[in-house]
C-alpha cells in the first residue's frame, strides 16, 4: 500500500532525516502569525495552522533577488552572475494545497515559449513540497470555486492529511516516492486511516461555504473595460498594494541598479512591485496609461480573471482568500467579482469603445 | 452610557442627519463607514441616495481617515458647467483635524466640504487581538457594553474595551472635531492639557535603546507603503522614495532602507500628522511606530506652539517663519 502513517511526535525525525542535502522550510510561528522560514531547529515547525500570512512565494520568488552584480574597470564592465545557493534542494514542509499550486501559475508567466526565467525555473527544479491538506478552510477561503480544492494533491510530492495524533502520508510523485525512501521507518496505514482521510476531505470541502461563480466573468471583464463599475469598485481603495503582496500568484517585479559609485561596482536587484502603484507604469517620457486608481484596480482583477483565462485557459486565482483578510477598506474581491458578473451583457463591439 | 450605547446613539444621530442633508441636497456625497464582509472590519462608504444612509455605522472599527478621500478633485456639470461636488464627512475628531490640515495646506477647499462631526469614542486595537490570538481565525466581533466579544469556531475571547483601544486613541484630546458643520450628538472633548505621557518612556531610552526598539518594531516591515498610501496628509505626487530619476534611495528590504523611508517619512509629518492612526490600521504586519509622529508632535507644540489640524487659520510651522521662532538648533558664533 502506498499510504503510510507519521506520527506528529516524529516530525522531527523527519525533520533530521532529510535536511543532510535539503534545506527545510516550514511555517512556524511569529508574532503577528504564521510564516514559512527556513528551519533550524525542527521544534519551531507549526504545522496546526490555518494558513501562513505573506505567502510562501518567497521561497521561489525572493522580496529581492540579485540578478548580476558587475564591476567597472575602466572602459571593461565584468558581469557576475548569482553566486547565491541557487543549486540547493529546498523541501517546504506542510504548504497548503492553494499555495503549492500558485507555482504553476506563476510558471506559466516564468516560461513563456522561448523566454524562461532562469532564476525562477532553477529554484523551481530544486523545490519538493511535502503538503498538507487543509481541514479547516477559512470563512475566507474559495479555492473550490477556482478549480481547487483543499485536498488538491495534484500539485505536491507528498501529501499529509492531519487525523489527530498522526498524518496519513500518501506519496504522489516520483520526486515524493525517493523523499519518502529516506523515511523507512514510516508505519503502515489501516483501512480506517484512510477512511477517516476521505471524511476529513469530505468536511473539509463541505466546510468552503464561499463560492465565487467565475463562469462569465472573463468574458465580461473582456467587453466591460471601460464600464463604469469600475468607478464604483474602486472608490475606496488606497492603492496600498496589501492585495498584491499577500497574493501567492501575484508576481510583478521592478528591476534597480544599485551603484556603488565609490567603488565603481553595483548590483542589478529584482524586488517585489505592485500594479496597484503609480509608479509601476510611470513611463520614462512622464506618461502614465493608468493614471488613477480606478485603472489600477481593473488591472490586477483583469489580469488574474481575464487575462489568464484567456492566455493559458487558467484563472491567476488560488482562492486563499488573503487579499479579502489583509485589505485595509475590505474591498472583498468576492464583491467586486459579483458586481462584474452583474454587469449587464454588452455585444462586444459596444464593449471594446 | 456604555460604549455600546454611545455607539447606537451616535449611528442614530449620523443616519438622521445624512438623511436630511442628502434629501435637502445641501450635499452631492457623503462619506461614511459602514459594516464589513468580515469581522474587525469597517470599510469607508459612499452614500449617495437618502435610501443608503441605513448602511452607515459606527463600531469602533472606522481606521481609514475618511478625509484622504477629499484629496480627489470631484466633480458634477451644471448646464455644462463644471463645479465641484459638496462632500460631507463623517468625521471623527481625527478625521477633522486631517480635514482642516488639509485646507490648511491648500489641498481642498474647505467650503466644498460638509464636515458633520461625531463624539468618536475610540478605535478598538484590532491589530492587537489579531496578535493574541495569533493566527486564529475571527469569525464574529461585537461591542457588548463596555467589552469586546471576538468568537471563533472554538474560542470566544472578551476584551475590556478600554484597555483594548487603540494606543493613539487614548491620548487623544479631540474627539470631536474642533471645526466642523453639523455636530451628531454631544461634544465629548475634554479640556484636560495633552501630556504626552506615551512618548515619555522612549524618551527616557538611551540611543542604543531607541535603536533596539526601532530595530524590533520596523523588522517585519515588507514595504508596500501601505502606511503612506492610508495616510491623509502623505499627498506628494511622486514620493521621495519612489523618486526613479535617479533613484534616491534603495528598495531593497535591508533594514537600512527600511529606517530611511519610515524616519523620513515621519520627519516629513512632523507639525503634521494629526494621529489618527490610519497607517497602523492599515498596515498589513501591524507596524506602529507612531510613537516618533507624536514626539514630533510634542516638538512642534512645545516649539511653535501648534497643534495640527486644530485652527484653520494658523500657518504649520514648516510652512511659516516668525522672526521669533525657536531656534536653538542654530550653532552660535
Amino acid at each position: 500500500m502506498n499510504e503510510k502513517i507519521l506520527l506528529k511526535e516524529k516530525i522531527s525525525d523527519v525533520f533530521d532525516a532529510l535536511k543532510g542535502e535539503n534545506d527545510i522550510i516550514a511555517p512556524v510561528k511569529t508574532d503577528w502569525g504564521i510564516e514559512f522560514r527556513q528551519i533550524e531547529n525542527p521544534e519551531d515547525i507549526a504545522l496546526d495552522y490555518l494558513n501562513s500570512k505573506v505567502p510562501p512565494k518567497a521561497i521561489w520568488l525572493p522580496k529581492v533577488e540579485t540578478l548580476y552584480e558587475y564591476e567597472i574597470d575602466g572602459k571593461d564592465v565584468k558581469i557576475k552572475t548569482p553566486p547565491e545557493k541557487l543549486g540547493k534542494k529546498v523541501i517546504v514542509l506542510g504548504i497548503r494545497p492553494c499555495d503549492a499550486h500558485s507555482i504553476k501559475i506563476l510558471d506559466t508567466f516564468f516560461k513563456q515559449g522561448s523566454f524562461e526565467d532562469d532564476l525562477f525555473q532553477k529554484r523551481k527544479e530544486n523545490l519538493s513540497f511535502i503538503g498538507l491538506g487543509c481541514n479547516s478552510p477559512r470563512e475566507t477561503c474559495f479555492c473550490t470555486s477556482v478549480a481547487g480544492s483543499p485536498f488538491n494533491k495534484q500539485d505536491v510530492d507528498v501529501f499529509l492529511t492531519d487525523l489527530g495524533e498522526k498524518y496519513l502520508v500518501e506519496t504522489i510523485s516520483d520526486n515524493g516516492e525517493a523523499l519518502i525512501q529516506q523515511l523507512p521507518w514510516l508505519e503502515d496505514s489501516s483501512e480506517a486511516d484512510i477512511e477517516l482521510a476521505k471524511e476529513q476531505e469530505r468536511l473539509a470541502e463541505d466546510s468552503i461555504k464561499t463560492q465565487v461563480n467565475l463562469e462569465n466573468t472573463s468574458k465580461l471583464l473582456d467587453n466591460n473595460f471601460y464600464n463604469a463599475v469600475w468607478d464604483e469598485i474602486s472608490a475606496t481603495c488606497l492603492g496600498c498594494g496589501s492585495c498584491s503582496f499577500f497574493c501567492p500568484t501575484c508576481h510583478c517585479f521592478d528591476v534597480i541598479d544599485e551603484n556603488d559609485y565609490a567603488n565603481h561596482r553595483g548590483r542589478r536587484i529584482r524586488v517585489w512591485d505592485t500594479c496597484q502603484s503609480p509608479l509601476f507604469t510611470l513611463q520614462t517620457s512622464g506618461y502614465n496609461p493608468r493614471t488613477s486608481q480606478k485603472e489600477r484596480c481593473r488591472q490586477r482583477l483583469e489580469h488574474k480573471f481575464c487575462y489568464y483565462p484567456e492566455n493559458y485557459g487558467i484563472v491567476g486565482c488560488v482562492g486563499c482568500g488573503r487579499c479579502i483578510a489583509y485589505c485595509p477598506v475590505n474591498n472583498d474581491v468576492r464583491d467586486i467579482i459579483a458586481k462584474v458578473n452583474n454587469i449587464e451583457p454588452r455585444t462586444e463591439e459596444a464593449g471594446k469603445t | 452610557m456604555t460604549i455600546q450605547a454611545q455607539n447606537d446613539d451616535i449611528v442614530n444621530n449620523v443616519k438622521d442627519i445624512a438623511k436630511r442633508l442628502l434629501e435637502e441636497g445641501s450635499v452631492d456625497l457623503i462619506i461614511g463607514y459602514t459594516k464589513g464582509t468580515i469581522p474587525l472590519k469597517a470599510p469607508p462608504f459612499f452614500v449617495k441616495k437618502p435610501e443608503d444612509v441605513e448602511r452607515l455605522t459606527w463600531d469602533n472599527l472606522g481606521y481609514t481617515n475618511l478625509a484622504k478621500y477629499l484629496l480627489v478633485k470631484r466633480k458634477k456639470k451644471i448646464e455644462d458647467k463644471e463645479v465641484d461636488l459638496k462632500v460631507g464627512i463623517i468625521a471623527k475628531g481625527c478625521v477633522g483635524r486631517a480635514i482642516v490640515q488639509l485646507a490648511v495646506e491648500k489641498q481642498l477647499k474647505r467650503e466644498n466640504v460638509m464636515i458633520i462631526g461625531f463624539p468618536c469614542n475610540g478605535l478598538i486595537d484590532t491589530k492587537r487581538i489579531e496578535k493574541e490570538l495569533s493566527g486564529k481565525e475571527i469569525l464574529n466581533a461585537s461591542v457588548q457594553n463596555d467589552e469586546i466579544i471576538v468568537k471563533g469556531k472554538d474560542f470566544e475571547k472578551i476584551y475590556p474595551f478600554e484597555e483594548y483601544t487603540m494606543a493613539l486613541c487614548k491620548t487623544c484630546k479631540n474627539r470631536t472635531p474642533l471645526v466642523l458643520d453639523v455636530l451628531a450628538g454631544e461634544n465629548n472633548n475634554t479640556t484636560v492639557m495633552d501630556d504626552f505621557f506615551d512618548v515619555t518612556t522612549m524618551e527616557a531610552q538611551t540611543p542604543e535603546q531607541k535603536w533596539e526598539h526601532i530595530n524590533g518594531v520596523l523588522g517585519d516591515c515588507i514595504r508596500c507603503n501601505a502606511c503612506r498610501q492610508a495616510c491623509p496628509v502623505c499627498y506628494c505626487n511622486l514620493c521621495f522614495v519612489d523618486q526613479n530619476k535617479p533613484i534616491w534611495f534603495d528598495k531593497t528590504f535591508d533594514r537600512a532602507d527600511i529606517f530611511v523611508f519610515h524616519l523620513i517619512r515621519s520627519l516629513h509629518l512632523a507639525g503634521r500628522c494629526v494621529s489618527c492612526g490610519a497607517c497602523y490600521g492599515a498596515c498589513p504586519v501591524g507596524i506602529d511606530l507612531n510613537v516618533l509622529n507624536r514626539k514630533l508632535e510634542k516638538l512642534a507644540k512645545e516649539r511653535f506652539d501648534f497643534v495640527a489640524g486644530t485652527n484653520i487659520e494658523t500657518l504649520p510651522p514648516m510652512m511659516a517663519f516668525k522672526m521669533d521662532d525657536s531656534q536653538e538648533f542654530m550653532v552660535e558664533e
